[in-house]
């Protein structure tokens, strides 16, 4: 990995330079807490964020995005112009950008490549900044806490200076231009070790660190733990929403108000939702809180690995935040911390 | 029934029972889309825009809100009758809503407005409101108090051209969610999105004011689990069941709380 060096007060150049040719979304105060928005000015930035409402999902899976458009009397597709904005991700945390590896994973599969989210994720580019972990954050027990890849550059706080690892030849050429990256020295490599040191020592210790998830998901999948957390599921899906790596979507037809014309929509869909497992024949084979909770955590903790070799999910803790009814990964870690120690007395 | 040969333009009515008329009127809010909408009906009847009297033979009859009247159930029975389709379009249609806080002392109500006289064409055929699916079969229903008149438009499609759109039951708060907004829980303030039904978009949340539920419990609400939600950041808990009969009256889920 290539490393570089720019000064705290370089920053805004490096932002402004972004925003010459591309739309800025970067985290800002917004009420109580902080969210994505495009920026006007590096100003509205607010650089030592924990964490934000809703994810970075949006910017290359829109909650509605139009596939196709049809003429309904004929009924002829017609073409449609998918519009995707040159955008810049700047500020995008490890967790949010290893989300982003899932999804490319579940999109830019060669076999099966999605080229809606692929325009979005083609003219986008992400800047990643170092973080420090809320009461929530739980990244490091998920292997999501440091990233390697998908980024354009990440910017390593060291104070009053970024140590820049530049990610792509594009994002290089902006920080050459902007600002006056030098190389790192020793002495930043030494105040990065430390930084990170620090992070990794300041995760919440109430979250437990539990060995071979994947294995206990299928050791306890009949435990009674599912039927208590499951009936506790308002059946919201806030955590879906919120989630930076659920991808699932359903497709409806919409018809314009003239009944003429309409458009074929992905819309988010989500695991919890009732009818989410709804099929012909009026069968559900996910009924009830317990088995759609117990799919979710499945997916997020055991079946994405068995696919891909990662968990799903990142860490971030915003379902933890959204969740009124106390569902989250957390929980199902501390279930296997607590079955771990009654089964060994 | 109907003798609507196929391929031709469904003929369709209007009718209004104990309400505000307030869904009929934001149907004609689609302003610029409305005269492309009633061009794909043949509008036969629709008391807010003619006097023209209710036509012997129609398609689809779509039916705002509650029953009040025995008269008012012997109409809707003969809508029914006729119709193909029924629609019923906002929370008093639904659920009874606004009107069906009258229902558990109507004779005490009828004496407030009334006194000791009664009018016998009231005495004899008021009764406690009812929602218009407890009197007679309805086989789509726009929710929400007012309706969101493109909500009604794409069931009047749906009935005139089919549609691949199912219901969804999951509760608001996903869709709260998608729209970047904070919980009012934890601020003091009552929400009923953890209970009512999503499908019009978070709209309400969405402009900084909490839902008060007028689409109705999702029949996959939680709504214990939902009082201890409401309850443990510091809503009264007769408040929140007060909350719950708005718009669900008639609903068998909370019988229980009246």
């Amino acid at each position: 990995m290539l490393y570089r060096v720019i000064d705290a007060e370089e920053l805004p150049l490096l932002v402004e330079a972004f925003m010459r040719d591309h739309e800025v979304v970067a985290p800002v105060k917004s009420g109580r807490s902080v969210a994505f928005e495009t920026i006007g000015s590096f100003d509205d930035i607010v650089l030592d964020y924990t964490t934000t409402l809703t994810s970075l999902k949006k910017y290359y899976l829109p909650p509605r995005e139009t596939l196709i458009e049809f003429d309904a009397e004929g009924g002829s597709v017609t073409d449609y112009e998918l519009e995707v904005k040159p955008r810049v991700l700047f500020g995008a945390h490890a967790c949010d950008i290893n989300a982003l590896i899932n999804l490319d994973l579940a999109f830019n599969d060669g076999r099966y490549l999605d080229p809606y989210y692929d325009a979005h994720r083609a003219a986008t580019m992400v800047i990643g900044i170092s973080c420090t972990p809320s009461d929530t954050c739980f990244c490091h027990l998920l292997d999501a806490d440091e990233v390697r890849g998908a980024y354009d550059l990440f910017l390593q706080d060291l104070g009053d200076r970024y140590l820049v690892s530049i990610g792509s030849v594009e994002g290089a050429n902006v920080l050459e231009s902007a600002c006056n990256p030098r190389e790192a020295t020793d002495e930043d490599r030494r105040a990065f070790r430390q930084i990170t040191r620090a992070r990794q020592e300041s995760f919440s210790k109430d979250i437990p660190d539990v060995q071979e998830i994947p294995m206990l998901m299928d050791a306890f999948h009949k435990d009674e733990f599912w039927e208590e957390l499951g009936g506790r599921c308002l059946s919201c899906t806030a955590c879906s929403a919120v989630c930076p790596t659920c991808y699932c979507f359903d497709i409806a037809d919409t018809l314009d108000p003239d009944g003429k014309t309409g458009r074929r929509e992905r819309i988010w869909d989500a695991c919890t939702s009732p009818q989410f497992a709804l099929v012909a024949g009026d069968h559900n084979f996910r009924e009830g809180g317990r088995e759609r909770v117990r799919h979710r955590m499945y997916h997020k903790l055991n079946g994405f690995n068995s696919v891909h070799g990662r968990y799903l999910c990142v860490g971030c803790g915003r379902c933890v935040r959204a969740c009124k009814a106390d569902i989250s990964p957390i929980e199902v870690l501390r279930f296997f911390e607590r079955k771990g120690a009654s089964d060994a007395k | 029934m109907s003798e609507r040969s196929s391929g031709s333009i469904p003929r369709v009515v209007f009718a209004g029972f104990a309400s505000c008329f307030g869904c009929q009127i934001n149907i004609t809010n689609i302003e610029k889309h409305l005269l492309d909408v009633l061009g794909q009906i043949d509008m036969r009847y629709w008391q807010l825009t003619s006097s023209d009297p209710m036509p012997a033979q129609f398609d689809v009859a779509v039916i705002e809100g509650a029953i009040t009247t025995k008269d008012a159930e012997i109409s809707a029975k003969r809508l029914r009758e006729i119709a193909d389709t029924v629609i019923t379009i906002g929370a008093c249609a639904q659920s009874a809503g606004i009107p069906g806080m009258a229902s558990d002392d109507i004779d005490t109500r009828m004496k407030d407005v009334y006194s000791d006289h009664v009018p016998a064409l009231i005495s004899d055929s008021a009764y406690s409101p009812r929602a218009v699916g407890d009197v007679i079969e309805v086989d789509f229903a726009v929710p929400c108090c007012p309706v969101d008149p493109y909500e009604f438009v794409r069931v009047l499609q749906h009935v005139l051209y089919g549609s691949n759109i199912y219901p969804h039951t999951a509760t608001l708060c996903g869709n709260c969610k998608q729209n970047g907004r904070g919980c009012f829980y934890g601020r003091g303030v009552m929400c009923m999105g953890l209970v009512t039904r999503t499908g019009c978009g978070a709209r309400c949340t969405a402009l900084g004011r909490e839902c008060n539920g007028c689409a109705g419990l999702s029949p996959d609400a939680n709504i214990d689990m939902a009082r201890r939600i409401a309850v443990a950041s510091g809503i009264d808990e007769a408040d929140f069941n007060k909350a719950l009969e708005m718009f669900n009256y008639n609903n068998e889920a909370i019988m229980e709380l009246r």
